[in-house]
């Protein structure tokens, strides 16, 4: 990059950051065998978080598998009349379309489809980035991992949902609205990639 | 060995300072969580951030009267807490039949139908961690504005840190504006007091996670504790 000739990093300079209060502190001499521990939170210190690229790595692969079972299962089952008939993400995202309801399909199908895809996939680029020492588009690679970060907890809207109108569409004989098979998957494609972007280290990004 | 040092602000700020790493003093400089650069520490003013040159992540943003506005925020949010979850939301009308349900009632649902992971995971982002944020940042700032620090307090903050992404009220606001517009053409909705509860709750949340300073309290707890 322009200036990795000139910039000086805290692990140069022997500094270790606190990831939870951000405090720097001294690194200790390599000889020590206790934990180093931070003076101000008491949070231990790592210089860079333990195992970060093999446990992103695992949670980002758990993600992508479960992501199969959560698109394709239905995830909402609707009685109408004595008649079930369960919808997967997409045949819900679909009606909204057809409804011509296009603000509140758009809100779903980003929520529940393109947020997820785009967190698999930006971490599975930014982890093949590490491994193959790309260091190109390195701002661009930053930015991707922020917003990652950011629209993480955004996914869980269609379980919010579904959770309400199971309670308020519940008329007995009539109409009732349940959950569906596919819904564990779905909040476990969320949990992991949550996970996934806090155990992931940026700066490895910026090591290399 | 020479350290160049640049800085951009919202007014893009540059220095430059020659030292050695060994007269290097930790308080004095910055690291930025993003990419790990080394920066030299400068004053920012409330409304003002520090972004990192190299990966542009944002390094310090104070907030004006960080420890007042969280407690006013929190001690509002811990009032209307009860009321957001426990009374009901909305009333759906259709053909003659009634039906209400609070957030409450949505989780108990769920565990009922089998469901008992989504349960789990509703409890924890509606119920759990929402609150204890709330509890948290309440007892934190009020400790903080009476300049008590216990030792627990550190501890309590890093829980804070930790669990800060894990409750989701936000999220589940827009999840119910979602329901709404996915059923008021098959129903006639009647809003209860647990949606207006709701929303105000919704907004003093956002508004506590807003005016919280991480970086102050820090501080601040850091202050109290050496001057014991």
């Amino acid at each position: 990059m322009n200036s990795s000739t000139m910039t000086t990093t805290a692990r140069d300079a022997n500094l270790v950051l606190c990831h939870d209060c951000r405090k720097l502190t001294p690194r200790q001499p390599e000889a020590s065998t206790d934990e180093a521990v931070c003076p101000r939170c008491g949070a231990t210190l790592h210089l860079r978080k333990p195992g970060s690229l093999n446990r992103t790595w695992a949670l980002v692969l758990t993600a992508l598998i479960l992501t199969f079972p959560a698109n394709i299962l239905p995830i909402m089952n609707v009685n109408y009349l004595g008649n079930a008939e369960a919808s997967t993400i997409m045949d819900g995202i679909i009606y909204f379309f057809q409804e011509g309801s296009y603000g509140i399909g758009m809100v779903i199908l980003t929520a529940s489809i393109l947020v997820p895809c785009f967190k698999i996939i930006g971490l599975i680029l930014i982890l093949l980035s590490i491994h193959f020492r790309w260091d190109s588009w390195m701002r661009h690679k930053a930015l991707i991992f922020r917003i990652i970060e950011f629209i993480g907890r955004w996914s869980m809207l269609d379980i919010f949902v579904i959770a309400l109108l199971q309670v308020l569409v519940n008329f007995t004989n009539i109409t009732t609205i349940t959950a569906d098979i596919a819904a564990p998957y779905f909040v476990g494609v969320v949990i992991s990639t949550m996970f996934a972007a806090i155990t992931f280290d940026p700066r490895l990004l910026w090591d290399a | 060995m020479a350290m160049n040092q640049t800085f951009s602000e919202q007014s893009t700020i540059k220095q430059q300072t020659d030292s050695g790493f060994d007269k290097l003093d930790p308080s004095q400089v910055l690291a930025c969580p993003g990419c790990d650069l080394l920066l030299e520490d400068i004053p920012v003013q409330p409304g003002e951030k520090l972004v990192c040159p190299r990966c542009d992540e944002i390094l310090r943003a104070p907030k004006r009267n960080s420890i007042d506005h969280s407690l006013g925020l929190s001690l509002t949010g811990l009032l209307l807490f009860p009321y957001a979850v426990f009374m009901p939301i909305m009333t759906l009308d259709t053909m003659g039949l009634k039906n209400t349900g609070t957030i409450f009632d949505g989780i108990i649902s769920t565990w009922h139908t089998g469901y008992f992971t989504i349960a789990i995971a509703l409890v924890l982002t509606s119920v759990v961690f929402p609150l204890t944020k709330l509890c948290l940042v309440f007892w934190i700032s009020l400790h903080l504005k009476f300049k008590r620090i216990p030792n627990y307090l550190p501890k309590m903050m890093r829980i804070y840190i930790q669990i800060d992404e894990w409750g989701m009220t936000e999220v589940q606001m827009i999840g119910i504006l979602v329901t709404i517009i996915k059923m008021h053409h098959m129903a006639s909705i009647h809003y209860n007091v647990g949606f207006f509860c709701f929303i105000a709750l919704m907004a003093t949340t956002v508004g506590s996670s807003l005016s919280l300073s991480e970086e102050e309290f820090w501080e601040e707890i850091e202050a109290g504790r050496a001057s014991r």
